[in-house]
This record gives C-alpha cells, sequence and structure tokens, in this order.
C-alpha cells in the first residue's frame, strides 16, 4: 500500500516537473549525458530530502529548482567535469575573458531566453550569479567592481527581468 | 520599513531565485511572517516563474523516468519512505496508526485465545475427573443391583442375626439360596476385632438332640460395612452364628464368643 503511494507520488513529481527540472538543468551544464546524470541525481535528492521542503518558505516548484540549479552548478565546478572539458575542443568565439555560462545546451528557452532581453552587463550578473552561482564577492573580483555595486545592479537586473516574466 | 519599497528592490526575485546571503535570506523570512504582502509578492514571482518555465520545458529522455524510479525504489528497500509532508504540516499518519492498531489488536487477542485455551483445559480436567467419578458412582450401583437382585430373587431365605449379650448391638442377616446352597453374608454391625482375632460363620444343626456346627468361613478382615459377601455352601442349618476366633479360625466354634445368631 506505502509503495503504491510512493509511486503515485514520485509519478505525480515527474510528470508535472522533469521537464521544467531538465531544462535548467541543461541551462547550466553543456553536454547531454551530464544533463542526465544531474537529473538523476536531483530527483533522487529531491525524493530523499521532500521531508524539508518547508511550504512557508515556498512554493514546492521553487524549491525543486533550486536544487536543480544547485547541483547542476556543483557539477560543472566538479573537478571530473572541468578535466573533461578541458579535453573537448575549444568552441569558436568562446576566448573573450569572461566565459559565459559554460557553454549551454540549451539558451533560447526559460530564464535564459527572457535573458537575452537584458543588456549585456546585466545579463552577464545574471549569468555568473544565477546560472553559474558565483557570490556577490566572487562576482565583484572579478569584474574588478565594489561590492555594493554588483549587489544594486543585480537587483536591479532582476527587477528588469521581472518584468519580462 | 518602507514595505513597498522592499518589496520593489528586487528582494523578492533574489530571494526566490536563491540569490540571497543567508543573512539577506533569514531577513527576508522574517519580513515575510511580519508583512502579508511580501508574501504575496512572492508568490506572485514564484508562480510567474513556475508559469514560464513550464511553457516550453525541454523533455527529458524517455529512459530516465524508469532509471530513476529504479534508483529511488531500489533504495527504498533499505532506506524508510519519507512521506510527501513538510514538518509544520505533518498529517495524521494512518497507516502508522492502523498498523499500531493491529498490533494491539493480534496481542488482545493472542492474549483472549489463551485465556480461553486455559479455560478449555481446565474445563476438560474437571469432566475428565467427573466422568471417573461417574464411573465409581456407576460401577457402585451397578453392583448393588447386583446384590439386590440376587438376594432378591425367589427362594432366597434371609435370616437376622441378633446380638448376643457379648454385643448387645450387633446385628448380621444370612442370605441362603435353599436352591443352589449358596450362602451370603451382610454384615450390619459388628465391634472391630483385635488384630489377632477374627470372626467366623458357622451354620447349626440340631439332629437328636445334638448340636452340629458347620465351617462356613472366616469374615475377611477388611470386611466393609453393609457389602454382600459369599460365604462357604451350607447344605443344611437351622440357624446361623458368627464367632470371634482366633485368626484364620477354629475348626470348632468358642461358643462362648457367639456375637450374633439367629433362632434356631
Amino acid at each position: 500500500m506505502l509503495n503504491e503511494q510512493s509511486n503515485d507520488a514520485f509519478n505525480y513529481l515527474y510528470d508535472n516537473y522533469s521537464g521544467a527540472i531538465y531544462t535548467i538543468i541543461n541551462q547550466v551544464v553543456s553536454d547531454k549525458d551530464t544533463a542526465n546524470d544531474v537529473m538523476q541525481e536531483v530527483f533522487v535528492n529531491i525524493w530523499r530530502k521532500i521531508n524539508t521542503y518547508d511550504a512557508t518558505k515556498g512554493r514546492l516548484f521553487t524549491w525543486m529548482l533550486n536544487i536543480a540549479r544547485n547541483a547542476a552548478i556543483d557539477k560543472v565546478r566538479s573537478k571530473g567535469y572541468r578535466d573533461n572539458q578541458r579535453n573537448q575542443p575549444i568552441a569558436e568565439g568562446e576566448d573573450k575573458g569572461m566565459v559565459m555560462s559554460s557553454n549551454p545546451a540549451v539558451s533560447d528557452v526559460g530564464l535564459k531566453k527572457v535573458l537575452t532581453t537584458l543588456n549585456e552587463e546585466y545579463r552577464k550578473l545574471i549569468d555568473l550569479s544565477y546560472f553559474q552561482g558565483f557570490t556577490h564577492e566572487e562576482i565583484a573580483k572579478m569584474m574588478g567592481i565594489p561590492l555594493g555595486t554588483v549587489k544594486t545592479r543585480i537587483r536591479t537586473a532582476i527587477s528588469q527581468l521581472r518584468k519580462m516574466i | 520599513m518602507n514595505i513597498k519599497e522592499y518589496i520593489s528592490s528586487g528582494i523578492v526575485e533574489s530571494y526566490v531565485l536563491g540569490l540571497l546571503t543567508a543573512q539577506e535570506r533569514f531577513e527576508f523570512e522574517k519580513y515575510c511572517d511580519a508583512y502579508p504582502q511580501l508574501k504575496e509578492a512572492r508568490t506572485a514571482f514564484e508562480l510567474a516563474l513556475e508559469k514560464q518555465a513550464m511553457e516550453n520545458p525541454i523533455a527529458p529522455p524517455a529512459h530516465l523516468k524508469q532509471k530513476i524510479a529504479a534508483k529511488i525504489f531500489d533504495e527504498n528497500k533499505t532506506t524508510p519512505v519519507i512521506p510527501i509532508q513538510t514538518a509544520r504540516q505533518r498529517k495524521f499518519n494512518w497507516a502508522s496508526f492502523v498498523a499500531a492498531a493491529s498490533i494491539i489488536l493480534l496481542v488482545g487477542s493472542i492474549w483472549w485465545i489463551m485465556n480461553l485455551k486455559n479455560e478449555n483445559d481446565k474445563l476438560k480436567d474437571n469432566n475428565a475427573a467427573l466422568q471417573n467419578s461417574l464411573k465409581t458412582s456407576q460401577d457402585s450401583i451397578a453392583q448393588i443391583i447386583a446384590e439386590a437382585n440376587h438376594i432378591q430373587k425367589e427362594g432366597m431365605k434371609m435370616v437376622g442375626l441378633n446380638g448376643t449379650a457379648n454385643s448387645p448391638k450387633s446385628f448380621a442377616t444370612v442370605y441362603w439360596d435353599t436352591t443352589s446352597h449358596d450362602v451370603y453374608l451382610l454384615v450390619n454391625n459388628l465391634p472391630k476385632p483385635a488384630s489377632d482375632e477374627q470372626y467366623q460363620l458357622w451354620a447349626l444343626l440340631k439332629t437328636n438332640n445334638q448340636l452340629q456346627t458347620i465351617d462356613l468361613g472366616m469374615l475377611q478382615l477388611s470386611q466393609k460395612p453393609l457389602q454382600v459377601y459369599k460365604m462357604t455352601n451350607a447344605q443344611a442349618a437351622q440357624a446361623f452364628a458368627i464367632t470371634l476366633e482366633k485368626k484364620d479360625g477354629n475348626p470348632d466354634p468358642n461358643l462362648q464368643k457367639i456375637y450374633v445368631m439367629s433362632d434356631l
């Protein structure tokens, strides 16, 4: 009985959210095999940690989306992934100093699509913080601008993004 | 704090997208509890984001679902299934309740059955004891009836033996079958003899003024009261008497020690 219930719950979660979750993963990682690995990790994690989800702090989808994004970013930053990427031929036009979000497999759907409506600087800030998971301090160092400025600009970028959504 | 300014500062979106520091996140959650409009703004952005994310999702490869399900449910064989509910929204767990109730019921039933079994065993023992007691009674009654039939049959002569001066209260009865000459003795009352003495039954015959005594046997030492015992046959008798003799008897009676005797 319990198993059937679990099965139903899993089917519900997967059938409703797997597309959106898979999309965000693909916006962070660049190849399908890795995306599939992350996808598995994410759903197993969601399943394991579902009892820590607190409905007073936000919707279930928001919670799952952040788990997926964080898992994808962790994968991109892992040593194994970076070593693997180094062996890949360098894609054209990818050597402009500041790399845009790790050459993601998908860039024309979801938030990424919305991002294209922002100006270059805002887009870069959102990309670094949201899709690459850098902290404001790290971004400030990378871009050589004060932390306060990074914070304000990201907020502004997000506010503009909000109007697009 | 100006909550409108706070809401429009981009903090809501940053919170939902997971871009705040731990400190900022903590503050935001605190304000959410205090300002309903902040919470509303948060939910509104979450819904917009969700809607947007659902619009053109990339479908994962079909084989992935099976693979993930297998991973989850294989793991569940060793780790318990965590029900979908939050700590704050914990619902009454019916499955646990039913399981607990079943165990209580089971233990209760076993206790009840054990009790019934003990009761049953006791009743069986009682029943067996009653059966035994009944059989003994029936045997006794059957014997009494047989004896009664025996001494009441036609040709049976009943002779009362009254107590003599030796023991005025004593009394015995002799049943003498005049056809088969069988003799039966019923002792109604005789004093208990000493351990080296024993009662002896005699038939008395008077021929030509000469008293003849015939030994009809010894009364058993363990003789029970009011029970009929078969004695030696008597071809002829005019009277019967019981004397107290030495153990195992004498060939002739000690006439001084006649305890009971019938009329001649």
